[in-house]
């Protein structure tokens, strides 16, 4: 479709683009200690981006911008994860001690422009867009990360984080310019039609390719190998910045891995039809299944030893990543389906245990999981939902996380029985992520003394909490409306349990 | 050997080394004088692309702009000059082994990839085309590049500002 008439196509990020300008020239106009406002008027422009897109049903794949994005249901459903956590973290920011005393103007509007990146990575078909998009959600990452000047450990994150970004953009690059020496386009759809025709002599640079670009798109999910920055910027970065980066452009990321290898490297109609094949000669499928594996037990493993909450929910951040991981090498509109409901689960229980580090660092001053002791007591409202966090990320029932998982497992045991193996270690695996998690509700429990001071966290706070466990919970018992709504969004046609 | 050839065999050495200079040196002003022949060495692989557009823009941005940015940032610093950069690594045998090991494995995979070939044309000026191309094929990367410009600016300034 031609430039012109794709523009009303693009609705939903052009609200996303002028909330960033709206919100630039805001912050000129007020004073520092009134900078928090940006904040309600990014929220004001999230809400409107959400009704348009609300308003956009596409009913199959549409490229616009002659053939530089898409827009189908797919992508529809990411935009809507990105929107709504960019949301609850806009308002968890505006509650967080960490960020009081500094200008926030330009937080906010950098948040509303990463939108505008990870909506661009869900709906990419354009190897340049796909390396742009990256590099707007990198770029604004690495400024968040760094926000809180005057503390050395945020200005560590920052660096670190560039390091390994600019490291990993490079060799996704090379990755991506063997795809275009070979075929002499940069179109995903023209390639995948180049690239089954050129034969078995191309298997191993297209090999070599597929390495590459995961080190570009794994660094952006934090798959195993290429997780290392991970612990330490989700721990020197802000915390609100922490959960969003766990969170968001994990999800950003997933959305491109997805379309891009089951495009590329998948015939039958991939994401349209109920099952697809993977294309001869590139074994991507026994990478991604290898890099699931490993990627959930180093997360697992590395989890049990962590002292600080937010270094521990890193790992954690890893390890379902990797569970995440398991959906996509299925090849089928199940697997893909798991993974949606998985992602919108995951944001819940993990915003949600993130705010409430938040409401425990503004009140007790502390990361630590060893000083939560006795939290469970003083405050029964934050242990309750911590608990309540805790059990979902680990996947008991009745929370929305065993729900998520179990369909996970279910998309790979109807795979077929070469992801049996596969199931066996993500099983495993929660068990192993109970013993960490379990440790930090213990400590909140049976450690420490038993004073009460009955603390409630104040309105806003204790209403995000809220608004993070109900759906947690809830989603566990009923989920048939998520369900239906994720079934009916994607236009697939799955049997519900 | 035809003329063109030696030019490109002189151009290719003089890239080579003098970014071989930028890794090794032990001095930074050393490394980013190197840095400067690495550049102009690009640009000239880029004329034998027939890129033309490009060699000029390397030679205008990176040359003219980032380099002298890089060696007043060198030059304002203090006392940067006499710090011993350390380049001692460990593991130097192994991981000389891997990287070795990386080079024939790429090496060998761009002599067997059957790359795609267009048919040789008499080149014609670029700066038409690419005009074309941003502005029509390429129009959405190339307003998206600007949303990625401001953040970037965004940013700068943040990291420039006073720390209250």
């Amino acid at each position: 479709m031609g430039n012109i008439q794709s523009i009303s196509y693009f609705l939903p990020e052009l609200m996303v683009i002028a909330t960033v300008v709206v919100a630039l020239i805001a912050d000129l106009v007020y004073s520092d200690r009134n900078s928090y406002k940006v904040g309600y008027l990014v929220i004001a422009g999230l809400v409107v981006a959400s009704f348009t897109l609300w308003l956009s049903l596409p009913e199959e794949t549409t490229p616009i911008f002659l053939n530089t994005i898409v827009v189908d249901p797919f992508s529809r459903i990411f935009k809507f994860v990105f929107l709504l956590a960019t949301f609850i973290v806009v308002l968890m920011s505006m509650n967080s001690d960490e960020l009081k005393g500094v200008r926030t103007g330009e937080y906010y509007t950098l948040m509303a422009a990463m939108v505008l990146g990870m909506s661009l990575m869900a709906s990419s078909v354009d190897l340049i867009m796909v390396y742009l998009s990256i590099e707007i959600v990198s770029i604004i990452s690495f400024i968040l990360a760094g926000y809180l000047r005057a503390q050395v450990r945020s200005n560590e994150a920052a660096l670190k984080y560039v390091i390994y970004g600019a490291f990993s953009s490079g060799l996704m690059l090379y990755g991506l310019s063997l795809l275009y020496g070979l075929t002499g386009t940069t179109k995903l759809f023209q390639l995948s039609g180049s690239i089954s025709s050129l034969g078995p002599g191309s298997n191993l640079t297209l090999t070599v390719s597929t390495i590459l670009m995961l080190a570009g798109f794994g660094y952006k999910v934090a798959i195993v190998p290429f997780h290392f920055w991970t612990p330490d910027v989700y721990e020197g970065a802000p915390t609100p910045v922490t959960a969003y980066l766990s969170v968001a452009p994990k999800a950003a990321g997933f959305a491109l891995l997805i379309r891009f290898f089951n495009t590329l490297f998948g015939t039958g109609q991939p994401l349209n039809s109920p099952v697809w094949q993977a294309m001869e000669g590139v074994p991507w499928q026994d990478i991604l299944m290898v890099l699931a594996a490993v990627t959930m037990t180093v997360g697992n493993l590395v989890a049990i030893q962590q002292k600080n909450i937010k270094r521990l929910l890193a790992y954690s951040s890893i390890a379902h990543a990797g569970y995440i991981l398991m959906g996509v090498p299925v090849l089928s509109q199940e697997g893909v389906y798991a993974i949606v409901f998985y992602i919108i689960v995951y944001l819940f229980m993990q915003l949600g245990a993130f705010s409430l580090a938040i409401v425990v660092s503004n009140r007790y001053g502390t990361e630590i999981i060893e000083e939560y002791s006795g939290i469970g007591w003083k405050s029964p409202y934050l242990g309750f939902f911590m608990a309540v966090f805790m059990f979902s990320l680990t996947g008991i029932p009745p929370t929305a996380g065993f729900i998520g998982k179990m369909y996970l497992f279910a998309a790979l045991i109807n795979g077929g029985s070469q992801f049996y193996w596969l199931a066996i270690i993500g099983v495993l695996n929660s068990v192993i992520s109970l013993y960490y998690y379990m440790r930090v509700v213990k400590v909140m429990y049976f450690q420490g003394g038993r004073e009460k001071d009955l603390y409630v966290p104040g309105g806003m706070s204790a209403a995000i909490v809220l608004a993070m466990a109900i759906p947690s919970i809830y989603f566990g018992v009923r989920w048939s409306f998520l369900a239906d709504w994720v079934n009916s969004s994607l236009k697939f046609f799955i049997a519900g349990f | 050997m035809s003329g063109q050839l030696i030019i490109f065999w002189i151009v290719t050495l003089v890239t080579v080394l003098s970014a071989a200079t930028v890794v090794f040196s032990k001095n930074l002003i050393y490394s980013a004088v190197a840095l400067l022949f690495t550049l102009l060495g690009v640009a000239g692989l880029y004329v034998f692309l027939w890129a033309d557009f490009i060699a000029v823009t390397q030679i205008l941005i990176y040359v003219g702009g980032i380099l002298v940015l890089i060696i007043f940032g060198i030059m304002l610093t203090h006392r940067i000059t006499s710090v011993r950069l350390s380049h001692s690594s460990m593991q130097r045998g192994i991981g000389g082994a891997i990287v070795l090991m990386i080079f024939v494995g790429l090496t060998s995979m761009i002599f067997r990839a059957p790359w795609y070939r267009v048919a040789a044309v008499e080149p014609q000026e670029t700066v038409r085309q690419i005009g074309r191309l941003l502005m029509v094929d390429y129009l959405l990367p190339f307003e998206v590049a600007s949303v990625l410009l401001l953040a970037a600016l965004m940013g700068a300034a943040l990291l420039s500002r006073k720390v209250n």
